[in-house]
């Protein structure tokens, strides 16, 4: 599986952390996962908090070393050491939140700063870092403070600051989260840019639109471990066998939410609309589900109960279960 | 060593200093009150080389308050910020960062000394005059280069650890005493005094009070070049040994994926 067209391969994927409290086992973070990245495209791995997401971008961005398992990124293996070190001029890595920056100096001197830590030429840095400034619409605020940035702003840096280098590879960990609707669009707009411009991004996320709208491939994990895999519509096919049904009720159906969930399925209010209760729930095929469902919501006064296409996230929900958050 | 890394680190370090204003009472405050306690102490003895001796001394302590400041500082700032990480990813080296770091550490210890004589000659009007002056300034700078070399080694040694500012201020009283920068080290007890033998800032700090004052012996009992010698040597060592363990630090931090905790 380890061609030239791939940028990124990882075989049966192992970290573990040591448990502080003595006696007690040791925590797995990631439990032996296995994918490609094809060059160039946009990945995206997602899954609920404590998956195990960041924990694999760390590996593979060599700022943690594996407990077993392999991984080459660019043809180079994260657990050596020697490799690692030549690694780190063709990758880089944004981590998603406000920190990881020089809150005293400005925008532009953050830039220089680590455009000296990767070398870049004293002649091409002034025209790199503007080019940088204008990508992520910060050339205005170039000197101020990065502490007097807002979080949009500091998140645009932060971008910019892994751009510094060019990277062959780049790892967005939850770029939008925390962030306004309109700057998240930014960011995305951003993200499908680079893409095309070749690099090979790999995109963590919760936001399963922002997954849909972006990536050309993903894996969903949940406890360390691949529980779905594929395009957009591969993950959603493969949850083929199951229904996904919307019933619109009166009244709050807690009673019959609770019953569902307790034969396993993952169901929940999704929204509250005109004063009606808007319930979805995946269940699955051949059961007469209509039939059966609808009885056990009529109390609650059914208006509506309809089959509906899944999407992205009733695939997300089913394949991680009660995991999910 | 990446050069490009320690101008980086050097540039870094001097912006932080000018736009946080925190950094006033290592590079300033401190030295100042190191020098009016020891101006005190003496009273009216302002004409003798005991008083040189004492801001000589003052002088010392805040030159080694603000590297351990500086060490102690950098890395725990680091975490917090979360930029740990960010130059861990980066191809240099933390080696290298912590270097221009720490020469910028330096080059406000000089400032330091300066603040000193300031304070002695305008404030209580102490006759400094300086016997070999050039030398002295000489024997400053290698001091101070060794000073920096102790600081380089806490720095490393606080990579890891996210309590590096409470452990330097368990490392600051020893270095004053154990230095000959507080007292002599001839007052010590003999088996304390193999510790001031192998801390690189005891010989430098022999050397400056020897090119400072006329006729003043040797803390040592040894030469002038033998002072440079061991300064060089221990100080280099230090640098090595640094080396290794930033190395060490590092790897065992990939390891444990400890970089991010603050």
């Amino acid at each position: 599986m380890n061609g030239p067209e791939h940028a990124i391969v990882v075989e049966d994927l192992v970290r573990t952390f040591k448990s502080f409290m003595s006696g007690s086992p040791e925590k797995v973070a990631v439990g032996g996962i296995s994918f490609e990245v094809k060059k160039g495209e946009i990945f995206g791995i997602l899954g609920p908090n404590g998956a195990g997401k960041t924990t694999t971008i760390k590996m593979l961005s060599g700022l943690l070393t594996p407990t077993s398992g392999k991984a080459m990124v660019l043809g180079m293996d994260v657990s050596d050491e020697k490799s690692v070190r030549s690694l780190r001029r063709r990758i880089n890595i944004v981590a998603g939140g406000e920190r990881g920056l020089y809150y005293r100096l400005s925008g532009r001197q953050n830039l220089e700063f680590f455009s000296d830590l990767y070398g870049i030429p004293k002649k091409e840095q002034k025209t790199l870092i503007n080019g940088l400034l204008e990508l992520v619409d910060l050339a205005d605020a170039a000197e101020v403070k990065v502490e007097n940035y807002s979080r949009g702003m500091k998140q645009r840096i932060h971008i910019a600051r892994a751009l510094i280098n060019s990277p062959e590879i780049l790892y967005l960990d939850e770029p939008t989260i925390g962030l306004d609707p309109e700057i998240s669009r930014g960011i995305r707009g951003l993200v499908r840019k680079l893409s095309d411009g070749g690099a090979t991004v790999i995109l963590t996320t919760h936001y399963m639109f922002e997954a849909e709208e972006l990536c050309d491939h993903m894996i969903i994990v949940s406890h360390g471990k691949v529980v779905g895999r594929g395009t957009v519509i591969e993950i959603k096919d493969s949850i083929a066998d199951v229904s996904c049904i919307k019933v619109v009720t009166e009244a709050d159906p807690a009673v019959a939410v609770a019953a569902l969930r307790a034969e396993g399925l993952e169901a929940g209010v999704d929204a509250l609309l005109n004063g009606r209760f808007v319930t979805k729930f995946a269940a699955r095929k051949g059961d007469d589900a209509l039939g059966s469902y609808e009885g056990l919501f009529a109390p609650f006064r059914v208006k509506s109960i309809g089959i509906e296409e899944p999407t992205l996230e009733d695939a997300y929900l089913t394949l991680v279960g009660g995991d999910a958050e | 060593m990446n050069h490009r890394a320690v101008v980086a680190g050097f540039k870094q370090q001097k912006i932080q200093f000018f736009s946080d204003p925190q950094w006033i009472i290592p590079s300033l405050v401190s030295p100042f009150l190191f020098t009016m306690v020891m101006l005190f102490l003496y009273g009216d003895d302002v004409d003798g080389p005991i008083v040189l001796q004492a801001v000589l001394g003052g002088g010392v302590l805040g030159m080694w308050a603000n590297t351990l400041f500086a060490s102690s500082f950098t890395i725990s700032y680091d975490r917090m910020n979360g930029t740990l990480e960010s130059i861990m990813v980066a191809p240099s080296s933390i080696y290298s960062i912590l270097i221009g770091r720490s020469l910028w550490s330096t080059a406000i210890g000089l400032v330091n000394a300066v603040v000193v004589f300031v304070i002695a000659e305008v404030m209580f009007d102490a006759d400094l005059t300086l016997a070999n002056p050039v030398l002295f300034f000489v024997m400053l700078i290698l001091t101070l280069f060794s000073l920096a070399s102790v600081g380089m080694l806490i720095a490393t040694a606080f990579i890891r650890t996210r309590m590096g500012r409470v452990l330097s201020t368990i490392a600051e009283y020893p270095i004053y005493v154990l230095s000959g920068a507080l007292v002599p080290i001839t007052v010590l007890p003999e088996g304390l005094r193999v510790f001031s033998y192998v801390l690189a800032p005891a010989w430098g700090i022999d050397a400056v009070k020897r090119a400072a004052i006329d006729g003043c012996e040797s803390m040592f009992g040894v030469s002038m070049a033998v002072d440079v010698a061991l300064l060089l040597a221990l100080s280099s060592l230090l640098l090595a040994v640094a080396y290794v363990v930033t190395r060490r630090v590092e790897r065992r931090m990939l390891e444990t994926g400890s970089a991010t905790r603050y």
